[in-house]
Parts: C-alpha cells; sequence; structure tokens
C-alpha cells in the first residue's frame, strides 16, 4: 500500500472528473474529522478515511486484501479504470450528470447491455456526448454508470433502438465478477 | 664504390695518435666515437675539446682509407669502399600485404588451398595443348566452331554461336564486377565485414548513443526530468529509482495539498482545450438564444424581423 503518485493521482482525478466534474473537490477537501485518502495497493486505487490507513498499517501486504472503497485499478500499460464499487460516491456527488431508466430497462442494463433510447426514463439537460453519467433506476437507486453515446440534443432525433448510454459498469457485476471483483 | 684522396692529405700517417674507442666505417665514410664525456675537458672548454674528439674521429678515419686498397687513375689516386657495416633504419614504411579478393578471403576462411591455373589447357580432341583464353582460346570454342548442334525442341532460328558469345561476354562483364567490387573493399576502412553489415552496425550504434545522451539529458536538468515533455517511444530512465511519499507518515494536510494541486492542473488543462465548467456553454447559450427568439417572434412578427437582429 502506498499513496498515488503525481501520474497516478492525474489519471484517477481525470476519470472521476469525468463523472462527477467539480464536485471531485468534495473528495479531497474534506472536514478534518472525516479525512479521506486515496492509497494504492496490488494496482487497484482505495479511497478509505484516515483512521482506517492508520488500523490497515499493521496488516501485512500479502495479507491485505481490500480496505476502504475500490475506486478502480490500473492496468498494465498505466490506464486507470472505474470500477462499479465506486458507485456510492459516484452517486452521491454526480450531481447534474445523471440518467433515469424505465423499469423495462433495468434488467438488459444490468445484464451488461449498452442503454437504448427505448428505455431512457429522463436525463439530465444539456449532457454533452460523450460524458460520464450515472445511471439511476426510476425509483432513485442508482444501477450503474456509463458514458453518453450522444448529446442530449442528439438523442431527439434518434430511433427507439439506438444506443444513448455505453455500459461502462453496474451492480449486476457484483454477481457476475463476483471472484475477481476485489 | 670510390672516393678522391687529397693529395696533400697522403703525404703520410696522421700525427695524433688514435684512441681505441674509435670505429670507423668505411663504406659510409664515417667514424664513431664512443669513448665516455670527460666532465672536466667538456665543462672547462667545450669548443675546443669538441675539436679535439673530431680531429682524433677524422684522423681513425684517414688512416682507415689508406690502408684500403687503392687504384691510380687519370684524376688521381681511388680506393675502393668497402660495403657499409651500419645498419640504417629503413627510409619508407614496410609495403603493405595485398588486400584479398572475396574468394581468397573466403577459401582462406574455409582452408581451401587454391591453385593458380595454367593459361595453357590440353585439348583432347587436338592432342595439343592449347591457350585458355585469348584469340584462339579454349573458351571461345563453342562460337568459333563451323558448324553447330541444334537440339530436338529447340528454336530453328536460334543462333548458338551468338548465345556462346553472349554468355561469354556475361561472365567477363561478371568478372569485372567482382573485380571492381573487391577494389572496392580494398580501399574502405579497414574491416572485413560487408558494407550493409557495417551499416546497420553502425545504425544500432548510433542508436546507443543516441539513447544514452537523451538519458543524460534528460536527467540533466534540476528535477531530473520530471517536467520534461515525454516524446513518443522514448527510452524508459533506469537507474532513476521511483520514489513514493511515505504511506502514513505525511500529515493529511500535505497530501491533501498535492491532491488539490493535480486537481488545479487538471482545471487549467481544460480551460486552455476550452472545456472548463466555467466557460460558456455555446450549444445552451444558442438554446436559449433561439427559444426567446422564438417567443419574441411568436408575439411579433415573423422570421424576418429575427434576421433582421441579427444582422444588427
Amino acid at each position: 500500500m502506498r499513496p498515488l503518485s503525481e501520474d497516478e493521482t492525474k489519471a484517477v482525478f481525470e476519470k472521476l472528473a469525468n463523472y462527477i466534474g467539480k464536485n471531485l473537490v468534495h473528495l479531497i477537501d474534506r472536514p478534518e474529522d472525516d479525512a479521506h485518502v486515496f492509497r494504492l495497493h496490488k494496482d487497484r486505487v482505495y479511497y478509505l478515511p484516515l483512521p482506517m490507513l492508520h488500523y490497515a498499517t499493521s496488516i501485512a501486504r500479502p495479507n491485505l486484501v481490500s480496505l476502504g472503497t475500490c475506486m478502480g485499478k490500473f492496468s498494465k500499460t498505466g490506464k486507470f479504470k472505474l470500477g462499479v464499487t465506486s458507485l456510492d460516491w459516484l452517486a452521491r456527488y454526480a450531481k447534474h450528470k445523471l440518467i433515469w431508466i424505465k423499469p423495462a430497462g433495468e434488467l438488459p442494463f444490468l445484464y451488461g447491455n449498452h442503454i437504448v433510447k427505448a428505455h431512457l426514463g429522463r436525463i439530465t439537460e444539456d449532457t454533452p456526448e460523450h460524458q460520464g453519467v450515472v445511471v439511476y433506476n426510476m425509483a432513485d437507486v442508482p444501477l450503474g454508470f456509463g458514458v453518453t453515446a450522444r448529446s442530449t440534443l442528439d438523442t431527439r432525433k434518434l430511433d427507439p433502438s439506438g444506443i444513448i448510454v455505453f455500459h461502462q459498469a453496474d451492480v449486476g457485476e457484483f454477481l457476475r465478477d463476483e471472484d475477481t471483483m476485489f | 664504390m670510390a672516393q678522391t684522396i687529397e693529395g696533400q692529405l697522403s703525404n703520410g700517417p696522421p700525427a695524433v695518435l688514435p684512441r681505441d674507442t674509435v670505429e670507423v666505417d668505411a663504406g659510409l665514410l664515417a667514424a664513431f666515437d664512443n669513448s665516455p664525456v670527460e666532465p672536466e675537458a667538456y665543462s672547462s672548454n667545450l669548443p675546443s675539446h669538441l675539436l679535439d674528439l673530431t680531429l682524433t674521429s677524422t684522423h681513425h678515419l684517414i688512416s682507415t682509407l689508406f690502408q684500403l686498397p687503392t687504384t691510380s687513375t687519370a684524376s688521381g689516386l681511388m680506393v675502393q669502399l668497402p660495403a657499409a657495416k651500419t645498419l640504417l633504419p629503413r627510409e619508407k614504411p614496410l609495403p603493405k600485404p595485398k588486400p584479398l579478393t572475396k574468394w581468397e578471403r573466403f577459401a582462406k576462411e574455409k582452408g581451401i588451398s587454391h591453385k593458380q591455373r595454367d593459361r595453357m589447357v590440353f585439348d583432347d580432341e587436338r592432342q595439343e595443348w592449347v591457350k585458355r583464353w585469348g584469340r584462339g582460346g579454349k573458351n571461345k570454342e563453342v562460337e568459333e566452331q563451323w558448324i553447330h548442334e541444334v537440339k530436338a525442341g529447340e528454336d530453328p532460328d536460334h543462333d548458338p554461336a551468338a548465345s556462346a558469345k553472349k554468355a561469354r561476354k556475361e561472365r567477363v562483364a561478371k568478372n569485372e564486377a567482382q573485380h571492381k567490387a573487391n577494389l572496392a573493399h580494398a580501399t574502405a576502412p579497414t574491416s572485413t565485414r560487408s558494407i550493409s553489415a557495417q551499416n546497420s552496425e553502425n545504425r544500432s550504434k548510433r542508436k546507443v548513443e543516441l539513447e544514452r545522451s537523451m538519458l543524460l539529458t534528460k536527467t540533466s536538468t534540476a528535477s531530473l526530468g520530471k517536467f520534461d515533455k515525454k516524446i513518443e517511444g522514448e527510452p524508459k530512465t533506469k537507474g532513476v529509482k521511483r520514489k513514493f511519499e511515505p504511506n502514513v507518515g505525511e500529515d493529511w494536510e500535505g497530501e491533501k495539498g498535492r491532491a488539490m494541486d493535480v486537481l488545479k492542473g487538471l482545471d487549467g488543462k481544460k480551460k486552455r482545450e476550452g472545456k472548463g465548467e466555467g466557460e460558456i456553454n455555446v450549444r445552451k447559450a444558442v438554446r436559449f438564444h433561439t427559444r426567446e427568439e422564438r417567443i419574441k417572434g411568436g408575439s411579433s412578427a415573423g422570421s424576418k424581423s429575427v434576421k433582421g437582429k441579427r444582422r444588427s
């Protein structure tokens, strides 16, 4: 376990900023009694409260499986990939880039498919193309996140079977990828 | 070799006592005094001392000349000089060995002993020795014979003599080319490898040098090249150890400050690229504008007034 280097921090922040934008500040600049830090352990990036870090230092590296919230992992080529475990934090801070899907679209999305226009319930106004969005169901439960395929304006011209959000991660992964998740 | 002797010197033997240490090489007309230097005489009066030494040596030389066999000619007495005893160093460097041809190099490498071919070959049909090449040579046998066999299935217009001559000319041309290549190789810088191999070696050598100098320059800045722009395919810096912040030792404020700095850098980058969140959302602005126009247009006139407004 170690702090992220500058390049790594940049890669992580760039990805997170794609989803939560300026609210990323709130992940870093927190009150003193609720301090959180980013840590890298076995190529995975964890976001954890400071006291937990102090507890975790007593655990040997091979024995430490996971700690705090796993935000995602670094590929061997140094790219950062957000994991579905980061959904809680994303959903909390992604205020303006959201998408709601109809009940009929929930299952297809949770099976790892892209979201088509027919399943779209609501979408935040003025979402540009290739913007990271958090996906909710109509009962405001976060289901996952993805990247918009079209801007909000362009979705109007789209036919019902056209893809509007590319799937990135969904809570169905907790079951599907249970073995490799942590 | 002969040398005339001055008449006045031929009167008698020299008066000065000769030293034992003087060696004379009559063939070169030279005398060498090997006696050690006497410090007293040397330091007290150098010119007279040197003159003294020279005198004894000269006497020795001349007395030796008189002992040699002489012949008298019309121009005076001639002395028969012996061959020189002293070995002088060679004036010019030794000739370089002749550079090997490609075949000779190959033969040497493989241990093939090459036998020089005779200029003459024995002609079995004529039962006599004929030249291998040249006028009426064995190599022109086919093209110069008076009748040619046309083999079955061969083109009747085919000229065997011409084709044989062509083949011979080609062999000559090939030999010329090989000779030229050998000459080029001999004048090339000292190496027995082929030019292409040398080029590739030079290339790789240059590459290594380039990478080395690049690494050196990269690590020559005050920040060890930390803030330098990365070039695509640049060599990985070896020897510069990765260094991470301590896991827990640092206070949280410091870590937060570093993270905020990175975040600020990202914001700055976005602004430079025109994607900053503080910037005007052009799409939204256009949409607001068109909506306003629509509302205004609906209340007053058609689209004509809108156009007019835009122009102003």
